[in-house]
């Protein structure tokens, strides 16, 4: 960063039970939780910073990463990629580790259809009080995975929040309503009428004895196993909930992506079951930490702390780091085609049993050397699980798109901004106070599921020219009103950057890559998968053994023991 | 800074964020495990464990905690987290008396520190390991001072072994950092959130939910 000098340093010591490439958050996680099981760890980032897909970076650094991550790496990379079979010749003969053959390591584009627009030239001299993450739209629900990982690693020392004001959900109208943050605040709402108020207590109280009883095994108060496994949609109908009430509920709490009111053509259909899981997390997020309010909270200094919280816990834990080092090769094993150790950018061949990969790496092909047949076939076998794109926008403008709140949700589900709108799109609004932007502007993240660039910028523009006025000069059809549905004065767009990210799944055989940041607004799945990673690395090792505090809520002390359910079965 | 949390606010007076900075080897932990428990090792290699150690002293009546943060050997390839240096306080900035390197690289660390630190940060510098033998010395005093008067901050040459000026380095810029917090009367800030066991609401409907939509 500040060194234009800089040397690449020697690393001691050499060997490492796991080699971690890239700081992005599960890259992260995993480095904190083998060095906390007492795993030596080397963590390298080729970056100056932390982060990887995951990080936040000053306003000037945003283009420039995504667009270097949006070509192959040919082009990006140093020239003296090609000698690299030259180079290999010198390696064979290393005697020790004759066994071993390298193979490149390059990156792939994992971003496409960039698109930066700026209409404030002086924006970039505040470049450095930017911090924008490449995840946006990203919160934490207080009773989600993530900050259950955070409290069980210790991570959460090192990061604090605030919450989102929040949340709301905008009606074909256009309107923008208030989500509740409580029971009780359902019940205040004068739009409905006392037959609503009673059906929506009815479906409470149903959900709630359903929640009590899922634990233990029978009981009489459970959903039934049929009403679990149909559309969540269908479950809220029968429940004959308010159309207003029903469409918060599956797109602004449970957080569906694609359109419930169209069943056949939607790709993902929320079951009761998840519907309810999603219901409950909200529900016993709200009011889970004292003083905070919502369900939902913002990391200060953006969503990039939080690889930087894994990584300083991983480092007190023992884990070597050492950023500014691109890995140029993995060294494999002939005979058992699997993953022992790195060749990095030095030259220095480091070792260890166990690598994990970030997303954006791959094994370029063809190889540039011959391996062995079964090697080759092995190595060519590698594919990356691909589930669709996420379309992304990052805004930055100089006032709230709603007034009196700095930091808020904004949901606009299918159809809500036009009539072939089939996801839906999140919009997320960091105000200065969160340390993310000079004081006096505001960050918008947007996001929306699609099958292609054309599909994914389209929503992403409807919903800018709604939300937002944009410059004569760059004036799109169709956007030329300058207050909204609701009769505020429409924000002013400064900066912007719109760009497609690929979802790709993990994947661990023969090697491991994690996973890129995926299409939800919280890391519930993401922590999943890394868990399940870890887990796969190290089956005899606990995800972070319980450290000195003991956490009474969570070892079922207060529930029943497991002898004390036999009285149903 | 968070506002300490309400049980606690009889503990102290103020809660002060300190960092140490410098490069590999020039006796960070060991400055901070003399402060914070009066022990000294020799057999110190790299930095693995410690995280922070909190102590809280007094002045001029008022009791100051003081928590003091350690690089976790992040230092050693240039690595620190730019989270390291969120709502620290004061730095101080140690090199060793032996290494002329390590004061040269003074400068670099403080060029880290305008980037990623608040601008109003306390630092104070310090020449670490002057119990050493003259002969072995390749930085002098004179040098030091220098360098801390150019940036018109504090300088301390200090022995984490022999316990040599180590208390008053913690409380210089104790004070100074004290004194600023008196003077800019500590607004009250928004609160901050803070995820802790503690501060968890316990209500009885809380843990049967939890349980559900958490199981893993």
């Amino acid at each position: 960063m500040d060194d234009t000098t800089f040397s690449y340093p020697p690393i001691d010591p050499t060997t490492f039970d796991l080699i971690v490439v890239g700081t992005g958050l599960p890259e992260s996680i995993l480095a904190a939780a083998a060095s906390s099981t007492g795993k030596t760890v080397l963590h390298l980032d080729p970056n100056p910073y932390y982060g990887s897909h995951f990080s936040s970076l000053p306003l000037s650094d945003l283009p420039s990463f995504l667009l270097s991550h949006s070509q192959p790496a040919a082009v990006s990379l140093p020239t003296d990629l090609t000698t690299f079979s030259q180079s290999d010749a010198d390696d064979s003969t290393t005697a020790s580790q004759s066994d071993l053959v390298t193979v490149d390591l390059t990156t792939r584009p994992v971003y496409s259809d960039v698109e930066i627009s700026s209409h404030s030239a002086e924006l970039l001299e505040l470049s450095r009080k930017f911090n924008l993450d490449l995840t946006g739209p990203r919160v934490l629900f207080c009773a989600d995975s993530a900050v259950d990982l955070m409290l069980k690693s210790g991570a959460n020392q090192y990061v604090e929040f605030k919450n989102v004001d929040g949340t709301f959900l905008c009606s074909g109208d256009g309107k923008l309503s208030s989500v509740p943050d409580s029971r009780s605040a359902i019940f205040k709402d004068s739009s409905l009428g006392l037959a609503e108020k009673n059906r929506l207590g009815s479906f409470f109280k149903l959900v709630e004895g359903h929640l009590k009883e899922v634990g233990s095994d029978g009981g009489s108060r459970r959903i039934s196993e049929e009403d679990l496994e149909r559309p969540f949609v269908e479950f809220l109908d029968k429940m004959r909930l308010p159309v207003k009430i029903k469409s918060i509920i599956i797109y602004a709490i449970a957080m569906a992506d694609y359109d419930q009111d169209k069943l056949e053509g939607c790709k993902n259909v929320l079951k009761t079951r998840e519907g309810i899981n999603r219901l409950a997390l909200y529900h016993s997020s709200v009011g889970r930490f004292h003083n905070a309010l919502g369900a939902l909270i913002y990391p200060i200094y953006g969503q990039g702390e939080l690889s930087q919280a894994f990584c300083r816990r991983a480092a007190v834990k023992g884990c070597l780091y050492v950023l500014r080092m691109p890995v140029k090769a993995l060294l494999i094993d002939k005979e058992s085609g699997s993953c022992k150790g790195a060749k990095v950018a030095s030259g220095q061949h480091l070792f260890s049993n166990e690598m994990v990969l970030g997303p954006s790496f791959m094994i370029p092909w063809p190889l540039a050397n011959s391996l062995p047949d079964f090697l080759q076939a092995k190595l060519e076998d590698i594919g990356r699980d691909v589930r669709g794109k996420v379309a992304r926008g990052i805004c930055i403008t100089n006032s709230s798109l709603k007034t009196d709140v700095s930091t808020c949700l904004v949901v606009y589900p299918p159809k809500s901004l036009y009539t072939e709108q089939v996801t839906s799109i999140r919009v997320l609004q960091i105000g200065s106070s969160l340390a993310v932007c000079p004081s006096g502007m505001f960050v918008v993240y947007l996001s929306t599921f699609c099958d292609d660039a054309i599909q994914g910028k389209k929503s992403l523009h409807a919903a800018i020219n709604t939300i937002f006025s944009v410059a004569t000069s760059e004036t799109r059809e169709n956007s030329s009103y300058e207050k909204s549905e609701d009769g505020e004065v429409k924000p002013n767009l400064l900066w912007s950057a719109l760009y497609i990210q690929e979802l790709s799944m993990g994947s661990f055989d023969p090697f491991c890559f994690t996973h890129m940041p995926d299409g939800s607004l919280n890391y519930n799945d993401l922590v999943d998968s890394t868990k399940e990673v870890f887990q796969k690395m190290f089956p005899q090792e606990e995800f972070f053994p319980e450290t000195t505090f003991s956490q009474l809520d969570d070892d079922g002390e207060l529930g029943p023991s497991p002898s004390d359910d036999s009285l149903d079965s | 800074m968070a506002a300490p949390p309400a049980r606690a606010r009889a503990d102290y007076d103020y809660l002060i964020k300190l960092l140490l900075i410098g490069d590999s080897g020039v006796g960070k932990s060991c400055l901070l495990l003399r402060f914070s428990d009066g022990s000294f090792t020799t057999s110190f290699i790299t930095t693995i464990g410690i995280d922070f150690k909190i102590r809280t002293i007094e002045l001029d009546g008022k009791r100051i905690k003081l928590q003091i943060w350690d690089t976790a050997g992040q230092e050693r390839f240039r690595t620190i987290t730019t989270a390291y240096y969120r709502g620290a306080m004061g730095i101080l900035l140690v090199y060793d008396v032996t290494d002329e390197s390590s004061f040269n690289n003074i400068r670099n660390w403080i060029r880290n520190i305008e980037q990623h630190a608040s601008d109003n940060v306390n630092k104070i510098l310090v020449g670490n390991k002057a119990d050493m033998d003259e002969s072995k010395r390749a930085v002098p005093t004179s040098k030091g001072q220098a360098l801390a008067d150019e940036y018109g901050i504090q300088f301390f040459e200090t022995s984490a072994k022999t316990n040599l000026n180590v208390e008053q380095v913690f409380f210089s810029i104790a004070r100074d950092i004290k004194q600023r917090l008196a003077d800019t009367d500590s607004r009250a800030e928004p609160q901050t959130i803070r995820i802790n066991q503690a501060d968890q609401a316990a209500g009885a409907g809380q843990i049967s939910q939890k349980s559900a939509c958490c199981g893993s």
